[in-house]
């Protein structure tokens, strides 16, 4: 095994780890809600 | 009976000292008995030395070469070692100079060491003629090689030491070649004879270790014959993300959570004011999952309807919430009627932890008085219309946002390789003879 796949065999295992603790944890970036931290109130319409 | 004696090799041609007739100097013969002619190494000048007498072709007064691997030099390429005894250097009619080197074992008989622009390759004459596959291919068993260098001529600049043919400056040969990765097939002809030459690239590694050359800076653009560096890794590389996405569909698909459930229905109030309402109870039973929120408001048109979520655990009486929010607009202008905005609206809470949670949604309907600045007639939140917001709710764990980022960062580096190898590839064949116009621009 060459030294680049060895170094990429092992960022694809980072990326399957850290997918996997986001799955374990449910984490998103993307996530819209998450624990409360103050109430923000009603937003108004985003239609122009 | 005597025992039968064993087999042994021919002995090697003892090494030969002779005398210059030009400048006098002691010239070593290395191939004596394959040798024709040998330049002197003091003054250049061509000695035949199938003559007793040593006849003196050509003098030359040309200075010493200093070359890289000097001459009887000896060397272990590939399993067997060999000793410089010749050496050319040679070019285009003047131009786009090479060297070459003539290596010598008496049991394995003669090859060439090639050096241009840096890169080295072991030449072998064949003993075959390569196939013709196709207008531009050429076969030599199992090899496929394509056309690189159209018909050329090829010049002796300088001649230094021994060789099996009537070597002289100035001898022209019609040239052409063909390439794989890794190998160079090239045809020499004069008006006796065509000589194949298969020139096997070598490795500066090798080289290093053969005969103590440094390896050289990048060489660029590429030889025609040097594979590039990230195509074989390309296949691998494609091989383990293949497998790593493969690993992470599967993890998702089994993780990936429950199905949509409704978790209740409720009224929209016509004057618009600010209601509240409590679902639930909602069970997660999992350390941590994401929880996912579906509005459906069918009645919805011209209008938005504001909804704060807030998951409320009843033990702990900590809150997860978010804010979704679902529009639809329609109407109709000089290109026609149009609409935007969806009925529905999703939103997701992430890492929300185990627990027995009321889901608190707090609403607020509302109507869009339109471009002219006036309200339909009809509003969407009439009592007559009885509008209703439904909502559905699910569990999971895995995004599919995570999955497109963890796809784009398996992905980034084969898509790095995949345009360096693009570049490579461009760059080589932009030195072919049959380059297309758009290889010759970009170099």
């Amino acid at each position: 095994m060459s030294t680049r796949t060895f170094i990429y065999a092992l960022w694809c295992l980072g990326v399957a780890g850290l997918f996997a603790m986001g799955a374990i944890y449910a984490w998103s970036p993307f996530a819209e809600g998450s624990r409360a931290r103050t109430h923000a109130g009603f937003y108004g319409p985003t239609h122009k | 009976m005597q025992p039968e004696a064993a087999i042994q090799p021919e002995p090697a041609p003892a090494a030969k000292a002779l005398t210059c007739p030009s400048c006098g100097g002691s010239v070593a013969l290395r191939a004596a008995g394959y040798t024709v002619h040998v330049a002197c190494q003091y003054c250049s000048s061509i000695l035949d030395v199938t003559d007793p007498q040593v006849k003196l072709v050509t003098t030359y007064s040309l200075h010493m070469a200093e070359l890289e691997i000097p001459l009887g030099t000896r060397g272990v390429l590939r399993g067997v070692e060999w000793e410089a005894i010749g050496y050319l250097q040679r070019s285009e009619n003047g131009m786009w100079a090479w060297e070459e080197y003539l290596l010598f074992n008496p049991y394995h008989g003669y090859r060439w060491l090639v050096k241009v622009r840096g890169g080295w390759s072991l030449g072998e004459t064949l003993t075959v003629t390569p196939d013709w596959l196709s207008y531009d291919q050429l076969g030599v068993g199992p090899e496929t090689y394509t056309h690189f260098f159209a018909d050329g001529e090829a010049q002796v600049d300088y001649v230094l030491g021994e060789f099996y043919w009537r070597v002289a400056v100035g001898e022209k040969v019609a040239t052409a070649d063909w390439v794989r990765p890794g190998a160079m097939l090239s045809r020499e002809q004069n008006a006796h004879e065509i000589s194949w030459t298969r020139n096997a690239l070598l490795s500066p590694a090798e080289m290093q270790k053969a005969f103590g050359i440094q390896p050289q800076a990048k060489i660029w653009p590429p030889l025609p014959h040097q594979p590039s560096p990230w195509g074989e890794w390309l296949k691998t590389g494609a091989m383990l993300g293949a497998l790593a996405f493969a690993f992470l569909l599967v993890f998702a698909i089994f993780f990936g959570g429950t199905s949509w459930t409704a978790a209740g229905n409720f009224p929209v109030a016509a004057d618009g004011r600010e209601q509240s309402v409590t679902l639930g109870p909602i069970v997660l039973p999992h350390r941590y999952q994401s929880v996912h929120l579906r509005a459906d408001v069918p009645q919805l048109e011209n209008g938005w309807l504001d909804l704060d979520y807030s998951l409320v655990e009843r033990t702990t009486q900590q809150v997860y919430e978010a804010y979704g929010a679902a529009e639809r607009y329609s109407g109709s202008d000089s290109d026609g009627p149009w609409s935007e905005g969806s009925r529905k609206a999703e939103v997701s809470i992430a890492s929300v932890p185990v627990g027995t949670y009321d889901l608190v949604v707090e609403y607020k309907a509302n109507r869009w008085s339109g471009v002219s600045g006036y309200a339909d007639a009809v509003s969407w939140m009439d009592p007559a219309n009885a509008p209703v917001v439904q909502v559905e709710v699910r569990r999971g764990a895995v995004y599919a946002s995570n999955l497109l980022i963890a796809l784009f960062l398996i992905a980034a580096p084969l898509l790095l390789a995949l345009i360096w190898h693009i570049a490579f590839e461009t760059a080589r064949k932009s030195e072919s003879d049959f380059a297309t116009s758009d290889e010759d621009d970009d170099e």
